[in-house]
């Protein structure tokens, strides 16, 4: 990169008296078509999540008006209030902190042991279970539902916590050992041939010399992890009961069934389910899309 | 919602990180990926192997018993629901993975190129991804909304329509709702990929080619498009993959109806195992659904195995 830098600047400085077009470099229409392109995008990803907030803080005769106001008048917190009032939001919501705070923590734990053995290891069968981790996420996941459901009401794991926590750590883990071993890939051996040199013993190598490196991108992991633990849906549908229902199927049961039709109180909810997901990801901007070139996301 | 594998990332220095052929470490390396390798034989091998089985079984949820019947699901199922199934997926997948590719193409042409509050607009696009799939299905649940819906309102107030359309009452109309649900939340990531890609292009590629004076449309033509190739079959490949799975917008959006209208695969074996217990039908429609997608998985693998 560096190396490179002062020739970059010299053509940059070069530029405006060879360029007749634009600061940029674009012509006029190429210019005029990314505004356009990047306005219509904009509109496209962003006027429903205006909606949404708008239609939670207005009250219902405002929302059943026709045609609708775009304008952002008698606002009011009634929906908040309603949502709140209800003890249930505040009983699902700590559900789904509790869950993905669980799955956060242990997929870091266990991804970060197994990406360490696949970054600074050599042994058979190393790559095929590598492998494995890649085409697991290509598998229906209803499918797996169906014997999971079986064998965790088996084991009598049903409507637990466990039952849930297991399941998202199963799921988040290729993305934390993926994320987890490019991070390994990248310290030298050197460092830890110099603590065995010193006589340190694998966990120290591990929890003191390594931990502290990865930290950051255990960070990323561990959010990454959260997120998909509190958004899930299907599982968490079929695996919980009312003692440890999270927050989508708790939306989808109660709200939508009680609520139908009441869209203050429905968005208000759903705002309420978003707004971690969003914090933490904006948290988590500098991770971002080196995560997702690593070991990316989910669909 | 799928936690996605790999995509061809930029390839770092390997060899500097490669273990001399030393470090094999016995059992050490083993015991490591122990905890992790429990848990994807227990809730991801097992279980899948588990409802393949239970395709050759009259199986029920609600009786321990198994009686083995062969190929009889597979061949009722192949009779009965598996091709109205196939069509209803692909309406569904085909356009649900093209069009976020195209919209998703053009926001990150759109921001490949240094510009104020770029940053800002690029984590900004990327809400509707992270959304939980519920609410974004309780989002347009209400902007699709047959009476007070923001969309009837605004095609009415256009003059483009004089009637408020009811469009989760018809199975063309409910399709289209989860399909542009499901475009509006998973473009932002096929934006983040592209736009990954554009940026790991050399500059000096393009101002060669401008010397060369080749313009605009040629530039993209013979050097972004086929920059783009490996890492927008991959995002393309990935996302038809996770369309056959999508369960969360079709379960709350349209329930797979009007009339089974929108009844993937995925709701059709979450209904068959959960709602009708058969679960030998259900592994059945999984077999099948398995063998459609082996080649578009396989597809996926080589791209992969050929990027590493």
């Amino acid at each position: 990169m560096t190396h490179t830098a002062p020739a970059v600047t010299a053509a940059r400085t070069a530029r405006p008296t060879r360029r007749r077009t634009s600061p940029t470099g674009e012509s006029r229409p190429v210019r005029w078509g990314r505004w356009i392109a990047l306005t219509l995008v904009s509109l496209f990803a962003l006027l429903p999540i205006y909606w949404m907030v708008l239609t939670s803080l207005r009250s219902p005769s405002d929302v059943f008006t026709f045609p609708p106001n775009f304008l952002p008048t008698n606002i009011t917190f009634d929906a908040f209030q309603t949502i709140f009032a209800d003890g249930r939001l505040l009983h699902y919501l700590g559900n789904s902190l509790l869950v993905a705070s669980v799955t956060a923590v242990g997929s870091v734990f266990v991804g970060m042991y197994c990406a360490y053995s696949f970054s600074k290891f050599r042994y058979r069968g190393r790559r095929s279970f590598m492998f494995l981790l890649l085409v697991s996420q290509l598998f229906p996941q209803i499918l797996l539902l169906i014997t999971i459901y079986g064998l965790f009401s088996a084991m009598g794991l049903l409507d637990s916590y466990l039952a849930l926590i297991i399941s998202f750590t199963t799921f988040t883990l290729p993305l934390c050992v993926w994320m987890m071993k490019g991070i390994f890939d990248n310290i030298p051996d050197e460092i830890i041939e110099a603590a065995k040199v010193d006589g340190a013993g694998q966990g120290v190598i591990i929890h003191r010399i390594l931990l502290p490196l990865i930290a950051p991108g255990m960070i990323a992991a561990g959010l990454f992890a959260f997120i998909r633990g509190w958004n899930d849906f299907v599982f968490a549908l079929t695996l919980s009961g009312e003692a440890t229902r999270t927050l989508p199927p708790g939306l989808v049961n109660t709200y939508l069934s009680e609520f139908s039709n009441r869209w203050p109180e429905l968005m208000a909810a759903s705002l309420v389910a978003s707004i971690p997901v969003i914090l933490i990801f904006l948290a988590l901007q500098r991770y971002f899309v080196a995560g997702l070139s690593s070991g990316a996301i989910k669909g | 919602m799928v936690t996605a594998p790999p995509l061809p990332a930029p390839r770092r220095s390997a060899s500097r990180s490669t273990p001399r052929p030393g470090s094999r470490g016995g059992l050490f390396p083993l015991l490591l990926i122990a905890p992790a390798a429990t848990l994807l034989i227990t809730v991801l091998i097992y279980p899948l192997v588990g409802a393949l089985v239970d395709a050759f079984f009259e199986s029920n949820l609600l009786y321990p018993e198994k009686t083995f019947v062969g190929f009889e699901n597979i061949i009722s199922a192949f009779q009965g629901q598996f091709w109205p199934l196939l069509a209803t997926t692909l309406t569904f997948a085909i356009p649900a993975t093209i069009l976020p590719f195209l919209v998703g193409l053009v926001a990150a042409l759109g921001l490949n190129q240094r510009m104020r509050g770029r940053a800002v607009l690029r984590s900004v696009l990327l809400f509707p991804w992270v959304l939980p799939g519920v609410v974004v299905s309780f989002l347009w649940l209400w902007i699709f909304d047959a009476n007070y819906g923001v969309l009837n309102g605004v095609l009415r107030s256009a003059g483009i329509i004089s009637e408020n359309i009811g469009w989760l009452d018809s199975g063309p109309g409910a399709m289209t709702a989860v399909i542009v649900a499901r475009t509006w939340a998973s473009f932002p990531w096929m934006m983040v990929m592209l736009l990954a890609a554009l940026q790991s292009f050399p500059g000096d590629t393009y101002e060669a080619a401008r010397v060369d004076g080749a313009n605009s449309w040629q530039r993209f033509r013979y050097i972004t498009v086929p920059g783009l190739m490996p890492v927008a079959s991959v995002v393309v490949l990935l996302e038809f993959i996770w369309n056959f799975q999508q369960f969360d917008l079709l379960y709350v959006l349209t329930g797979g109806g009007p009339a089974g209208s929108t009844t993937t695969f995925s709701l059709a074996v979450y209904e068959t195992a959960f709602k009708g217990f058969d679960l030998g039908m259900a592994g059945a429609l999984g077999v099948l659904w398995m063998v459609i997608l082996l080649p578009v998985v396989l597809l996926y693998l080589r791209r992969m195995e050929a990027d590493n």
